[in-house]
């Protein structure tokens, strides 16, 4: 059967949701100030629209070979069967991608799970980071988030232990995604998570280690109509410092909204507004599967820092059709300043392939 | 010897004289052909669809669980999700929903549609709009529903609840098998909907990679509490195929039935042409013809026949075979693939079949006159003389009276695998051996006719009487048509008015309402109960739960019936067969019917257990009753002691006793207004009876073609050796005509000949029919469907049939001779032969 | 009595050729003609005429005064039943009926239902009385033909026609029989006209005809 078929959007049907101007339920938007509380904010907030749990990150393994690594865990509540009494009510719904960025590969190897959240398969916890899918998995346990991921052609078994403090996005953890004061989401960052554990695939298991990046980020109005995708990096700075930037792209390709924020190695943060943020677009590849075309190097002005991107390798497309429905490039990148190395991290470019709606 | 010469020599005088003949041997062939390849066809398409929807309903799935009709708790979901080797589990709810003011049901199946995707495909809609699969208020339409409910995208699609209406938007399509009148919709709307929470009606299973299937299944059977079991999906196709299967055999084995008696007037006619060409035959064999080749001729042409009437029989089974299916449906009327609607495609491999066994009837019709033809003595057939030497041969008796002693013998015989083959066996060594005794018969019923004093009828006697043999020939296929015209309607007679009496015992009420099956989403609560019960012009209204319950892992489901009654009367309510005391505390007391005892060996006084609502329930056997409705078996308890063990309060049906005076109209109009229009299906006793025996009339109706077609070959065959004995007796028509007998005299006297042939034909066969009838009622039907009938003959109707088939054949043979006897009797009587 | 007035009849072929014409001929009860010709001359064909089997090109047949033309198939054959009587040269006695029944046939067909005296008599007559219940297959040649004579007179008739009745018998036998079936037939009163080609048989006859295309003429008994 045609994968396509069997798409579950997250996003599009919201747009389809304004235009039959159906009664939807009243989603809360994130407003500061958010007090937020850990562990019980690592959790899940249901009342939310959409909500995930984005774990990218480098690894080494014992032959020196470097991969990159993507877990990720959405949440959506669609608004559907709220009144329902059934255990099978699709008020929650839960999907996960998962990828390994391995050069010798040439593209990635991904796969992804779809389940709607009930009898304890598929959840979410509320009291802290405790996802699931079947046999999926991503719990935080004290300190560190453990990650089991038994995929198609590749299993995961890895730890990630914070070695530093969470890094608040926006103001107080309210990040802006747009001109008007409805448009934000709730998020924070845990950069530098030290990665330890194995990744088998071919038949062989390989001890790992590596650096990685967490964002958790809930919001129930995520992308205005005007706006059709973003482009993100999250780098882990070699000195122990943390780089974030985003940029929210309208249907011309330019830019809607921006913004970002580096933390040094001391721990000051400096949150960037939309004047502080600049991706330039450089060298470009175009998809043999999708035709899509990504700008997959760029330039990225956060601050005064000129920050040159490049892919670990150019095809780092991750086709979500038969979970969320949508095509994205995610790929580890090398974050370089005139020329030198500065850290490691991941570049996230969606809304290339169709206008994205969330 | 060269070839070509011979075989015209042989064969050419065949084609010549006898080409209308040859022309009805053929289409009996083909009729029987085309009669049993359609069948098979219907039936193999048929089966092979409901295989096939199963398989692709079943997906990717390995293993299926399933449990009662009216559902399983969906904590066993998780359970079996968690099971080691599960890779993913499928949560699936069905129901039957009805829809107001139809009699049909829409198969309704709730999905998750995550899930379903991994295993089931087929079950998850199409549609842009994804969050449509999730939506409580969204169906997905499979093709054939939408078109049978003529609903557009959109559209709104009104299903009755309870008795009250949910409404839902069609959506889009659903790609189910074609002919599948299935919707789709989230398994929470229809847990939410139909009153369906917490309940699974089943799981469908995908095995992970490299599992092992026999532990994983293990694994899950061992996780199942009493009344859910877990099977393959084939498997299933298997129970369905099976439960159809002895209906399906006995349509076969009457199409059989069709061809053997086109055998037979292959025989008629080959019989007579040997006959008739017997002096050339002679004089070949005088100039050296061997005999062996001789008779391979003969039986060749035989096989001709049988050749070309089978590729005809095969190209009209064919049409036949769609034509049924468009008319009486796949099941050819038996009610068992409802809303399907499959055509036949043609196989090669099975036409060739039926192309052969068309030759191999034929052949085999062929080979006693081939025989004959190799055995007579050139000498004595040179001269002209009388021919009845010529089937002299027949009538040694001992092949005859062996197949009618084995055929004695076979009767008592159980069923082999659910299938009466025993019993048929006995009607096949009947039929055979009847006819291998035709002459002896023949002469005895000639010889008990008293010599009538009207001239043309004695001369028909004397001549019938002086050549037995010859007579037998026409009698063969008369006596086979007869004998299975007979039995056919008295076996259906008997069934019928088994069925009329035992539907007037059953139906004591007045008025019946019918929400829906336990699969239904439509039911009768208390509340609606107590509503029935005091409508004005009621007296007193009983209530009903049906459910279907799988007793036993692999086994074919048997339907419970939670009744109101009195145990004590028991026999008010059933027509009891059998029953015993009331069962010790401990045990609830049950009824059984027939089949299910037939099943199982239980009898009054023995105790069973089933499984309800996820445990064992322990049943004492309080009497068997007769019931004609459910072929797998039912199980009567009391509705209150079902409540109690299964909570379910629930009701399906409902029976109402009207007060005096009070009129069913007036009682209709009053649910009608309680409850709306067509939320439940009224009908009062009588209509019901009627229903049921129209259903009854459409599902025998094919037996009737194939009576009808019985006789017309009968007929056929008298005709064929009427005329070809007629030719032969040329001379003494030419001498009677001399004499002084009129054109119209002499007709009359063949129509008194063919009277009697007929009437001959007619009393062998009815005495052979009534047989065949008794072992149909006592022992195919009882063993194939596990119904007990009591025999009844149709008196009337025989009676009629019986002057029919005297009138006809009179007819037959005045017609066919009508060549012999326009002839100029100058000519004749001067012929030298 | 039997009167033929200038009878003609060509054989219908193929190819289609005259047999005879301008045929007269008187037979007045109690008489026995012969007819004689070669083979083929036509001469069962004038006894067809006669029986009313076969219809003449020109010419009037008139039997017991009855002129043949007016009447229909059926009621010819009513005429044959009741007044006329044949005789075969091959017997054709039917195989099926015991001798006694085979006698009784003409009387059976005209309706009569008591027969049992005139067969008896007939039977006598031919001297098989005692043979009534024996089957034709029981009996030589020479028997079956009187057999034969016996049902061609059971029933009395008018007229009687032999076709060639010595043909399939031996001398010795067919002098017997000719001397019964001239002698019976008189006896009877009826009007016989006996076709053969045996100069033999022609000499029990009062008149002896030959058919010639031209008609019959007197031929020399030999």
């Amino acid at each position: 059967m045609n994968p396509l078929r069997r798409r579950l959007l997250i996003a599009a049907p919201m747009s389809l949701v304004a235009a039959r101007a159906r009664a939807r339920v009243d989603y809360p938007p994130v407003a500061a100030p958010l007090e937020l509380a850990f562990p019980r904010d690592h959790g899940s907030h249901p009342a939310f629209r959409t909500e995930w749990w984005y774990a990218t990150g480098w690894t080494r393994d014992e032959d020196g070979v470097e991969r990159g690594v993507q877990v990720t865990f959405f949440r959506n509540r669609p608004g559907i069967a709220e009144r329902s009494q059934s255990a099978f009510a699709p008020r929650e719904l839960l999907f996960a991608h998962a990828a390994v960025a391995d050069p010798a590969v040439g593209r990635l190897v991904h796969d992804q799970r779809a389940a709607r959240a009930g009898f304890g398969l598929a959840q979410a916890s509320t009291a802290t980071t405790d996802v699931r899918i079947d046999d999926w998995t991503f719990a935080l346990d004290g300190d560190t988030y453990v990650a089991h991921v038994p995929a198609r052609e590749f299993t995961l078994a890895l730890r990630y232990r914070a070695t530093q403090a969470v890094l608040l996005q926006g103001t107080g953890g309210v990040s802006r995604k747009g001109p008007r004061p409805a448009q934000t989401s709730a998020y924070y960052s845990r950069p530098h998570l030290a990665i330890e554990g194995t990744i088998t695939s071919d038949g062989r298991r390989r001890r790992v280690r590596g650096v990685a990046w967490l964002d958790h980020e809930w919001s129930s109005d995520y992308l205005a109509d005007q706006a059709s995708g973003w482009d993100w990096i999250g780098v882990p700075l070699d000195d122990g410092g943390a780089l974030m930037a985003y940029r929210i792209r309208d249907p011309g390709g330019g830019t809607y909204w921006a913004g970002g924020a580096i933390r040094d190695a001391a721990g000051t943060t400096r949150i960037l507004g939309p004047d502080g943020v600049e991706f330039r677009p450089g060298r470009r590849w175009r998809s043999p599967r999708t035709g899509v075309d990504y700008p997959v190097a760029f330039v990225v002005r956060t601050g005064d820092l000129e920050v040159t991107l490049d892919p670990l390798m150019d095809d780092q497309e991750l086709d979500a059709r038969a979970s969320v429905g949508i095509v994205y490039w995610e790929g580890a990148v090398v974050a370089r300043v005139a020329g030198r190395a500065i850290g490691r991290g991941y570049l996230e470019l969606a809304g290339y392939a169709r206008p994205l709606r969330l | 010897m060269n070839a070509a010469p011979v075989l015209r020599a042989v064969s050419g005088g065949a084609l010549g004289a006898d080409r209308g003949r040859l022309a009805l041997a053929v289409a009996a062939i083909a009729l029987g052909v085309a009669l049993g390849y359609a069948i098979h066809t219907v039936n193999r398409t048929a089966v092979a669809e409901f295989s096939t929807g199963v398989a692709t309903l079943a997906g990717r799935a390995d293993l299926v669980i399933r449990g009662p009709a009216d559902g399983f708790d969906e904590a066993i979901y998780p359970r079996i999700a968690r099971t080691a080797g599960v890779a993913v589990a499928s949560p699936v709810v069905e129901a039957d929903a009805r829809l107001p003011g139809r009699t049909e049901s829409l198969r309704l199946i709730g999905v998750d549609a995550f899930r379903a995707a991994a295993v089931t495909p087929a079950l998850v809609g199409e549609s842009d709009a994804a969050l449509d699969l999730l939506e409580p208020d969204r169906v997905f339409l499979a093709p054939a529903a939408a078109a049978w409910l003529g609903l557009a995208d959109g559209a709104t699609l009104a299903l009755q609840s309870g008795t009250g209406i949910v409404e839902f938007v069609v959506a889009g399509r659903v790609g189910a098998p074609a002919g599948r009148r299935l919707a789709v919709v989230d398994i929470a709307a229809l847990q939410d909907a139909f009153g369906r929470r917490g309940r699974l009606t089943r799981i469908d299973v995908r095995i992970a990679p490299g599992a092992p299937p026999a532990g994983v299944r293990a694994a899950i059977a061992a996780a199942l509490p009493p009344g859910v079991v877990v099977s393959a999906p084939d498997e299933e196709a298997d129970i369905a195929a099976r439960m159809t299967r002895a209906y399906r055999v006995n349509l076969d084995v009457l199409a059989l039935v069709a061809l053997f008696t086109g055998s037979l007037l292959v025989f008629t006619t080959q019989a007579l042409s040997v006959a008739r060409r017997r002096t050339s035959f002679a004089l070949l064999r005088t100039l050296g013809l061997p005999r062996n080749r001789l008779a391979a001729i003969v039986a060749a042409e035989g096989a001709a026949i049988g050749a070309a009437g089978g590729v005809a029989g095969v190209a009209i089974g064919h049409a036949l075979a769609l034509a049924l299916t468009r008319i009486v449906g796949a099941d050819l009327g038996a009610g068992f693939f409802r809303g399907t609607a499959p055509m036949p495609a043609f196989s090669a491999g099975w036409a060739l079949a039926y192309v052969g066994a068309g030759t191999a009837a034929a052949i085999a019709g062929a080979w006693l006159p081939a025989r004959e033809a190799a055995r007579a003595a050139p000498a004595a057939a040179l001269k002209a003389g009388d021919d009845e030497s010529a089937y002299a041969r027949l009538a040694r008796p001992w092949p005859g009276l062996a197949c009618l002693a084995g055929a004695l013998g076979l009767v008592g015989l159980p069923p082999v695998d659910g299938l009466p083959l025993a019993g048929y066996a006995a009607i096949a060594l009947l039929l055979v051996g009847t006819l291998l005794l035709r002459p002896r018969l023949a002469r005895g019923v000639l010889a008990s006719v008293p010599r009538p004093r009207r001239v043309v009828a004695a001369l028909a006697l004397d001549s019938l009487r002086a050549a037995p043999a010859q007579a037998g020939v026409s009698l063969a296929a008369i006596v086979a048509a007869v004998a299975l015209a007979v039995s056919m309607a008295i076996m259906v007679a008997s069934f019928r008015t088994s069925l009329a009496d035992w539907l007037d015992r059953v139906l004591p009420a007045d008025v019946y309402l019918r929400a829906g099956g336990a699969s239904s989403t439509a039911w009768i609560d208390a509340e609606a109960r107590a509503a029935l019960a005091g409508l004005p012009g009621v007296r007193r209204a009983t209530f009903l739960r049906s459910v279907s319950i799988v007793p036993v892992a692999g086994d074919a489901p048997v339907t419970l019936l939670a009744r109101d009654l009195d145990p004590a009367r028991a026999g008010d309510a059933l027509v009891l067969v059998d029953e015993g005391p009331l069962p010790a505390a401990g045990a609830t007391p049950a009824w059984i019917s027939e089949a299910w005892a037939d099943r199982t060996g239980a009898k009054p006084g023995d105790t069973f257990e089933l499984p309800l609502a996820g445990r064992r329930a322990r049943f004492g056997v309080a009497g068997v009753f007769r019931d004609y409705a459910r072929q797998t078996g039912a199980i009567v308890v009391e509705r209150t002691d079902y409540g109690r063990l299964t909570g379910d309060d629930r009701a399906s049906d409902a029976a109402l006793w009207l007060a005096p005076g009070a009129s069913a109209a007036d009682v209709r109009a009053a649910i009608e207004a309680r409850f709306g229009d067509g939320r439940l299906t009224v009908a009062t006793a009588g209509e019901v009876r009627a229903v049921s025996l129209a259903i009854f009339d459409r599902t025998f109706a094919v037996t009737w073609v194939l009576e009808a077609a019985a006789i017309g070959i009968g007929l056929a065959g008298l005709s064929a050796s009427f005329g070809a004995l007629s030719l032969a007796r040329r001379r003494e028509f030419g001498v009677l005509r001399h004499l002084g007998m009129t054109r119209g005299e002499l007709g009359a006297m063949l129509a008194w000949e063919g009277a009697l042939v007929g009437g001959a034909g007619l009393s062998i066969g009815a005495a052979l029919g009534g047989l065949i009838a008794v072992i149909l009622v006592h022992v195919v039907n009882r063993q194939s469907f596990r119904w007990s009938m009591d025999l009844h003959l149709p008196a009337a109707e025989l009676a009629a049939f019986g002057l029919a088939m005297v009138a006809l054949a009179a007819l037959t043979a005045r017609a066919s001779a009508r060549r012999a006897t326009a002839t100029d009797a100058v000519a004749a009587v001067k012929d030298d032969w | 009595m039997i009167e033929l007035v200038q009878v003609a009849r060509r054989w219908p072929g193929p190819p289609p050729r005259p047999l005879f014409d301008g045929v007269s001929l008187t037979v007045a009860r109690g008489e026995l003609v012969a007819i004689v010709g070669e083979s083929g001359s036509g001469k069962s064909t004038l006894l067809n005429l006669i029986a009313g089997l076969d219809t003449p090109d020109r010419g009037r047949v008139l039997v017991d005064g009855a002129d043949l033309a007016r009447l229909d198939d059926d009621a010819r054959t009513r005429l044959r039943r009741e007044r006329l009587g044949f005789v075969f040269q091959a017997f054709h006695v039917l195989p099926y009926l015991t001798v006694g029944q085979n006698v009784a046939l003409p009387l059976a067909l005209a309706g009569i239902g008591d027969t049992g005296t005139r067969v008896h008599a007939a039977l006598a007559a031919v001297g098989l009385a005692d043979r009534a219940h024996s089957r034709p297959r029981e009996l030589s040649g020479g028997e079956l033909q009187r057999v034969a004579i016996a049902r061609a007179l059971v029933h009395e008739p008018a007229v009687v026609l032999a076709d060639e009745p010595t043909g399939n018998l031996d001398p010795r036998t067919a002098t017997t029989v000719l001397a019964l079936f001239g002698d019976v037939t008189r006896r009877r009163g009826a009007a016989t006209v006996m076709a053969t080609h045996s100069r033999a048989a022609a000499r029990i006859a009062d008149r002896v005809l030959a058919l010639t295309p031209d008609g019959l003429v007197p031929a020399d008994a030999q």
